[in-house]
């Protein structure tokens, strides 16, 4: 039996900067809920050549696409590693904001 | 503490060079990713899940003062404010911009540092025991040996494109603190029956996806042909090596299949083969070398300061942290003394601009210039006078880097995880701040003893999971964080690997498992000076599984 279709968004990351960015309807967004969400294949296959296009142009690297649950009424990943990875940070407080919080505990 | 010569100089700011023009045109787009992503590995450049990431090689351990400073100097230019040091005595910066690499590196160039060969498949970084120079009953500073295979292995043409890579570490005392059993290659000086120093040399330790310990080749081989015999040995491996397949491409698995017998078989027969004289190094060469790390002037001090004496009974905290975190030293009157990048409930390896510029004025100022990263993700200042090591502790008090936790349940091994690492499955810092938390009593760690718990967030084992006394190992199973435990894994000879307790257990269960573990433990040890390896393998496991698994079935 085929897989059922699920929403999905283009991720990437910046060349330049590395971090994570989306395809979004006017180009790349760091934001996942600001990201154009595929509902068919072949919407999907759209995001794809729009990615290739853009590692092409040197924008960004490594497109990849990741399913995405709608319910909240934004794209939200499915996988814990696409939430964090769309979060842009560790889900910890890290560097010196962390020895800091940790001081005035 | 070795310095570049006119050589060494050139060939780094050369490669800084290279890599700038690499990276320009990378930014132009005269370099796709596919042709850009090996020669940024090459030096050291990952993309991780948020950023690209910089390990910064730091040879053996050994850092001086100034060194550290530019490392602070480059987390707060160039990076968020800290760098992470790693299992393997390195450092990685969490947020670089591929534009700033090259500063980076040129930054590092000028204190005599680099990234080369800190990835890919090639021989990385030679770790060695981070307290060389210090122990007692060193045969000689394993540093030596360790700074000339990283001249040997740097760019060396034939070992540059390996199967995969490949890991050396080097160390010169019966105790055994640089984990030899998991090495590709390992190489312990050691002193025949007629009294010549030489080395011991194992081969074919891993972790990974399938952990080995590491079998002896040679019982004993002569300090000159220490090159001649490793050229023969990655040889031998290089030419069998499988590039048709990752998972089996490491020394660990062709020693496995063609048995150690064969595979020495082949070494001696290369080895015999080999020109030795082009290969050994030149006696005066390694004379130049072991010049720079002849032990530094330490005046020899007796009997024990007063001032010491005085501040452990007026300050119990400091008695606390003196007695955990020191080690003896060659040199009457002084110790090694770790600093203890493992605050409770912090991340363990962390360390901020601010704390390791102080932790360089202390090196400066008490222990010879010198600091060690060692492979618990801590560091240690190697050469502290007992009469200067308060004002070294008050200078870590300052910085919040004080835990008196050396070895113990507290001091644990994690790496990135999930929470910056693109291979990750699960996290691993939070889970290690958690049980951080869980036990933050330093009496009770004390009670405990020594305890080594040990954090992987995925199959390939940066956590060193599988040589903890207590190792966990975070899965994904089906979208849901899943940790295996294993129990009763050591480092140090007789090395061992963890055994599986049973099925994992979730994220939030992590804490209470590790508890019933401990209490178990404390339960079933015959006196307090029993620790929990020797009762682990006293017991075995069924004591731990009955507890661990006891409620669910």
């Amino acid at each position: 039996m085929a897989k059922q279709f699920k929403p999905v968004v283009l991720t990437a990351n910046d060349l330049i900067e590395g971090d994570s960015v989306f395809l979004g309807p006017r180009g790349w967004v760091r934001e996942v809920a600001g990201a154009r969400v595929a509902m068919t294949e072949a919407e999907a296959e759209g995001l794809t050549a729009r990615g290739r296009e853009a590692e092409a142009g040197n924008l960004v690297v490594g497109c990849y696409l990741v399913e995405v649950s709608l319910e909240g009424g934004a794209p939200e990943p499915l996988l814990r590693r696409e939430r964090i990875r769309a979060s842009g940070v560790p889900t910890i407080t890290y560097g010196p904001a962390e020895v800091r919080e940790r001081a005035a505990a | 503490m070795y310095r570049y010569d006119e050589f060494d100089h050139r060939f780094v700011r050369e490669r800084v060079a290279e890599f700038r023009d690499q990276v320009s045109r990378r930014l132009t787009g005269a370099l796709t990713e596919d042709e850009f992503r090996p020669l940024r590995l090459m030096n050291g450049l990952y993309l991780q899940l948020h950023a690209y990431m910089l390990r910064v090689a730091i040879p053996y351990g050994t850092l001086e003062a100034r060194q550290m400073r530019m490392l602070a100097e480059i987390a707060e230019r160039w990076d968020r404010g800290y760098g992470h040091f790693t299992t393997r005595q390195n450092i990685q910066f969490n947020w670089p911009k591929l534009r700033d690499v090259p500063e980076i590196l040129e930054a590092l160039a000028s204190v005599e540092m680099h990234a080369i060969q800190t990835s890919g498949n090639c021989i990385r970084n030679v770790t060695a025991d981070p307290l060389a120079g210090v122990g007692p009953d060193e045969i000689e500073d394993p540093r030596i040996t360790a700074e000339v295979v990283r001249q040997w292995s740097s760019l060396h043409p034939e070992f540059v494109f390996l199967g995969r890579k490949f890991k050396i570490a080097v160390t010169a005392t019966e105790e055994d603190r640089a984990a030899l059993a998991v090495h590709d290659i390992a190489l312990q000086i050691v002193r025949s029956e007629a009294g010549e120093t030489g080395y011991r040399v194992l081969v074919g330790g891993g972790l990974g996806r399938t952990p080995m310990l590491a079998r002896e080749l040679r019982a004993f081989l002569p300090k000159r042909d220490l090159l001649p015999y490793l050229e023969a040995a990655l040889r031998v491996y290089n030419l069998h090596g499988r590039r048709d397949n990752k998972f089996k491409a490491r020394i660990k698995i062709l020693v496995h299949e063609l048995g150690i017998e064969e595979y020495r078989r082949q070494v001696e027969e290369e080895f015999a083969r080999i020109e030795h004289g082009h290969i050994a190094v030149p006696a005066d060469e390694l004379a130049r070398i072991g010049a720079y790390f002849a032990p530094p002037a330490l005046p020899e001090r007796t009997g024990t300061p007063v001032e010491f004496e005085r501040m452990k009974k007026l300050d119990p905290a400091f008695a606390a942290w003196a007695a955990q975190n020191t080690h003896p030293h060659r040199v009457p009157g002084h110790v090694a003394a770790t600093i203890s990048l493992k605050p409770v409930g912090g991340v363990p390896g962390d360390a901020t601009a601010e704390q390791m510029r102080v932790m360089a004025d202390l090196a400066e100022a008490h222990s010879a210039d010198e600091l060690r990263v060692t492979k618990e993700q801590n560091v240690i200042l190697p050469h502290v006078a007992l009469a200067d090591l308060y004002k070294v502790y008050r200078g870590l008090v300052a910085i919040g880097l004080d835990a008196p936790n050396r070895g113990l349940v507290t001091d644990i091994v994690a790496c990135p995880g999930l929470d910056y690492c693109a291979l990750a499955t699960a996290r691993s810092i939070p889970v290690a701040q958690a049980i951080s938390n869980r036990f933050a009593d330093p009496a009770r760690q004390r009670e405990i003893g020594p305890l080594a718990i040990k954090i992987s967030g995925c199959i390939n084992a940066c956590g060193h999971h599988h040589i903890a006394h207590i190792g966990i190992l975070g899965l994904d199973k089906a979208g849901v964080e899943s940790y295996q435990i294993t129990l009763g894994g050591e480092s140090t000879a007789p090395a061992a690997l963890g055994e599986r307790t049973g099925p994992g257990f979730s994220y939030d269960e992590v804490p209470d498992v590790v508890e019933k573990i401990v209490e178990t433990y404390l339960k079933l040890r015959e006196t307090p000076r029993e620790s929990f390896l020797q009762t682990y393998r006293r017991v075995g496991m069924e004591p731990f599984k009955e507890v661990l698994y006891a409620e669910a079935h």
